[in-house]
């Protein structure tokens, strides 16, 4: 008998066998949480914690046997939530919970950050036993252990109000009976401890093999780092885009990996749209911005604009009458496409490059990312016939669509004199529709052009003193004394391009599963399955010159929060993603543009550009998108040329 | 203090617990109790008021978490050594625990830890007192186990039930709660 004793004695925490041969029960290993971890953690930061759904709200019962809910439980705080019972037999289960939670809670003693922004909360799922008093029995252990950090007990009042709370939270709980069948003697469940956010966002889940302290606080620290960036990106980022109230997808994903997400998609025929006067648009420039250049032999008129905006919303101008200029550049995404990094053509076509906004275009002396092109009748030509973009197979076919379809008799002649549809009229057309999105007189216009102190931000102004000074931006994104376009219209190499051709590439890339949702995923692995990126030489393609390798054409900053994805591919997803690009001096190449260098701006000076970029976006862009939403959708119907089939052809 | 304390919780209990069919329903937790100890005197809990009891179930043929348990505990007792404190040991296991085989058990561990067993009922109704559910587990060979909780109950010197102490917190922590009580009521 001795003997066995003093085996067990041997370790005081961790015991594996002994008597169980004499008693003939089985012992059982100790989860990794009651002792050391035998590896070592990433640091906390180094890693993303994505959210995996809603945590559930509830009713339930604090120690002093108060109804609450769960919600207000968590407060705004982060939260351990660990569902137990206190009579729990399992070592490995809720005891488990217990001891990694004080040492957590020891932690807060020395971590007061830790002690302020996270809660334990221990939630029984035993209401029988685990009355209130019980949990204040629970919860008296901890009146001595220091008054740092929070550990809270809760229960619920009945099973009834229990069993929603463990549904939403996929815990499943079973209770043994005794042999007779009559009382419960205990529960079979799976330890599962829920790491919760102040957005009540589920960020990870603990199950008993991973449940250990120095894990745990990993996490939160990770998402307490993070939540620093994202706080001053949230509020510098999402101000400036309540300057347009319509422009936002028709499909609001934002907030889609939440369980409350509800859908705001609005039907197209449920959009209100307001035609507006644009010509007023191209002939009384807003503040800040130039008088449009117009070719002498294009002067913009009423007929051309509106014959321009009939053209540029029909789906009918492409090969299988399914795809209109509108389809990339959406009006309602800053007439860029938000979502899409490089755009995507006719039959899901894949196209190399960044949609361009159109939003301005009337001033740009060069378009297209390589400014091959340098008027905006001879542009429209581009994507009509790019097979990957609307897939037209000529000229010709193109413009004797237009003229056999009905509704478009006679417009062509008004609007040019009498003159048809032609590869000249069509590009007019089209040309001085976008001439007629200008947007300026933004806050920025108002406050350097319109001298009114009060329009722009303090951040902005910042902002503007680093643009303007430490950061360089001006010397690319001109600002003029009358007027500012923020391009030079010329064409640079910021290592971007050289980058992507050389395949340098981070070892680990942020992926979207779903919207809101990434995963870090390994090189190697895209590697396997995905395309590898079209080459692309930039400048050099058009003219053959090996120093215009990797050259594009500067973007103009106006309406910039509107037109994310950024860079001619669309890689950076966000303004401070840009900035960062810069501030590390782009990418070091033979051929670096020598205005890009290191800028070591401050996490200050960011915040504040991106204010300061926030502040360009045009009053009257709601104008013009709502315009756009009053512009009719060219449709192929009975009558056209290319109509083929419907109710005309039975089909066997 | 701790009067008040322990009755509102006794009003709360028997309020919240209306209406459910749980055998703890009206009973409060806590109280004496009688028992055989290890040399087979009978044994009442008030038998301790004035010191504070680190009262623990288990059996003695428990293959682990009893062993680390009293280790803890008895770690605990005798950093308390000359305090008023007393550790009692209930068996969940009375078919097996006799008083002989307690006191083998207490003995080894620490001598100043009192081994409590008695009949079957008087088992039952001691842990329904303290909600402790325990199970016999058939093992093969024709033996069993016991399935039960490995809670430390904390009482103070006027017999009250003050604290739960779940298992797998350091005895340290034992340590401080336990002179916290002490402090309290002298």
């Amino acid at each position: 008998m001795l003997a066995r004793f003093f085996r067990y004695s041997l370790t005081s925490v961790l015991i594996f066998s002994g008597g169980a041969s004499q008693s003939g029960a089985q012992s059982l290993p100790v989860a990794p949480g009651y002792g050391e971890l035998n590896y070592t953690l990433p640091e906390a930061g180094s890693y993303q914690l994505p959210p995996l759904g809603t945590a559930a709200d509830g009713e339930v019962l604090d120690t002093s046997g108060h109804t609450q809910r769960l919600h207000q439980q968590f407060g705004s705080q982060y939260v351990l939530l660990a569902f137990i019972y206190s009579t729990c037999s399992d070592v490995n289960g809720c005891p488990l919970t217990a001891h990694v939670f004080y040492k957590i809670k020891s932690e807060m003693k020395r971590d007061k950050i830790l002690a302020r922004r996270l809660k334990l909360i221990s939630l029984s799922f035993d209401p029988l036993v685990d009355t209130p008093e019980m949990l204040q029995l629970y919860g008296n252990n901890f009146r001595y252990a220091g008054n740092a950090g929070e550990w809270q007990f809760l229960t619920t009042s009945s099973e009834k109000t229990l069993d929603p709370i463990l549904r939403a939270y996929n815990q499943q709980v079973q209770r043994e009976l005794k042999d007779d069948g009559s009382n419960s003697a205990g529960y079979s469940h799976v330890l599962r401890i829920f790491l919760i956010d102040p957005d009540k966002r589920i960020r990870n889940i603990y199950s008993a093999d991973f449940l250990h302290h120095d894990l745990l606080l990993a996490d939160v620290r990770t998402l307490l780092k993070q939540e620093d960036q994202t706080d001053t990106w949230n509020r510098s980022g999402s101000q400036p885009l309540q300057v347009s109230r319509l422009s936002n997808p028709g499909d609001d994903k934002r907030g889609y990996e939440q369980t409350s997400y509800r859908t705001r998609s609005l039907a197209l025929e449920l959009r209100q749209g307001k035609e507006a006067d644009l010509i007023r648009f191209g002939t009384e420039p807003p503040l800040g911005l130039p008088a449009i250049p117009t070719p002498l032999d294009n002067p913009l008129s009423r007929e051309k604009i509106a014959l321009g905006r009939k053209l540029f919303y029909d789906r009918r101008l492409s090969l299988n009458d399914t795809f209109s200029c509108a389809m990339c550049h959406i009006p309602d995404q800053g007439f860029t496409s938000n979502e899409l990094a490089t755009a995507v053509g006719i039959e899901g076509r894949s196209v190399r490059r960044n949609t361009p906004t159109i939003y301005n275009s009337a001033y740009a002396t060069l378009l297209f990312h390589d400014g091959r092109e340098d008027s905006l009748e001879q542009q429209a030509w581009g994507p009509l016939l790019a097979s990957n973009e609307m897939g037209n197979p000529s000229i010709g076919y193109v413009l004797n669509k237009i003229r056999q379809i009905q509704e478009y008799q006679g417009l062509f002649e008004a609007a040019f004199d009498g003159k048809d549809a032609s590869m000249m009229t069509l590009g007019m057309a089209l040309a001085s529709y976008q001439r007629t999105l200008v947007s300026g007189s933004s806050a920025f216009d108002r406050w350097y052009y319109g001298n009114d102190p009060n329009a722009l931000s303090p951040g902005a102004q910042r902002g503007f003193r680093v643009f303007a000074g430490k950061g360089g931006c001006v010397a690319c994104h001109t600002i003029e004394k009358r007027y500012a376009l923020f391009t030079d219209n010329r064409l640079h190499n910021t290592g971007m391009g050289y980058r992507s051709s050389m395949g340098i590439h981070p070892e680990k890339e942020k992926i979207i599963i779903a919207p809101g949702v990434f995963i870090e995923v390994d090189r190697a692995v895209i590697d396997q399955v995905g395309e590898k990126p079209p080459a692309d030489v930039g400048r050099y393609e058009v003219t053959q010159s090996p120093h215009d390798r990797w050259k594009y054409k500067t973007p103009s900053l106006r309406n910039i929060v509107l037109t994310a994805p950024y860079m001619h591919d669309g890689s950076l997803g966000s303004l401070k993603e840009v900035i960062d690009f810069y501030d590390a001096g782009g990418v070091p190449n033979d051929l670096l543009d020598p205005r890009i260098r290191p800028l070591n701006l401050s996490e200050q000076e960011k915040v504040d550009l991106v204010l300061f970029m926030g502040s360009l976006t045009g009053s009257n862009v709601d104008t013009l998108v709502a315009d756009a939403f009053a512009a009719p959708v060219g449709d192929i119907g009975k009558g056209d040329p290319t109509w083929v089939s419907g109710t005309d052809v039975e089909v066997k | 203090m701790a009067l008040s304390r322990s009755g509102r919780c006794l009003i709360l209990s028997s309020w919240l617990c209306l209406g459910s069919h749980s055998i703890w329903a009206v009973e409060a937790m806590s109280g004496n109790f009688a028992l055989t100890d290890q040399d087979g005197q009978r044994f009442q809990l008030d038998q301790l008021k004035g010191k504070v009891v680190l009262l623990f179930f288990g059996y003695t043929f428990c293959p682990d978490i009893c062993p680390t348990e009293l280790t803890n505990l008895s770690r605990v007792l005798d950093t308390l050594d000359g305090e008023s404190v007393q550790g009692v040991f209930v068996t969940v296991d009375p078919d097996r625990d006799t008083p002989e085989v307690l006191k083998d058990y207490t003995d080894y561990f620490n001598r100043r830890l009192i081994g409590l067993t008695g009949s079957p009922a008087q088992i039952d109704r001691v842990t329904q007192k303290y909600r402790v559910k325990f199970r016999k587990l058939p093992v093969p060979g024709g033996s069993y186990s016991m399935n039960h909780p490995s809670n430390l109950y904390l009482i103070d010197r006027t017999g009250k039930l003050s604290t739960i102490v779940p298992y797998g917190l350091p005895p340290e922590h034992v340590v401080d709660v336990v002179r916290h009580l002490l402090a309290e009521n002298l």
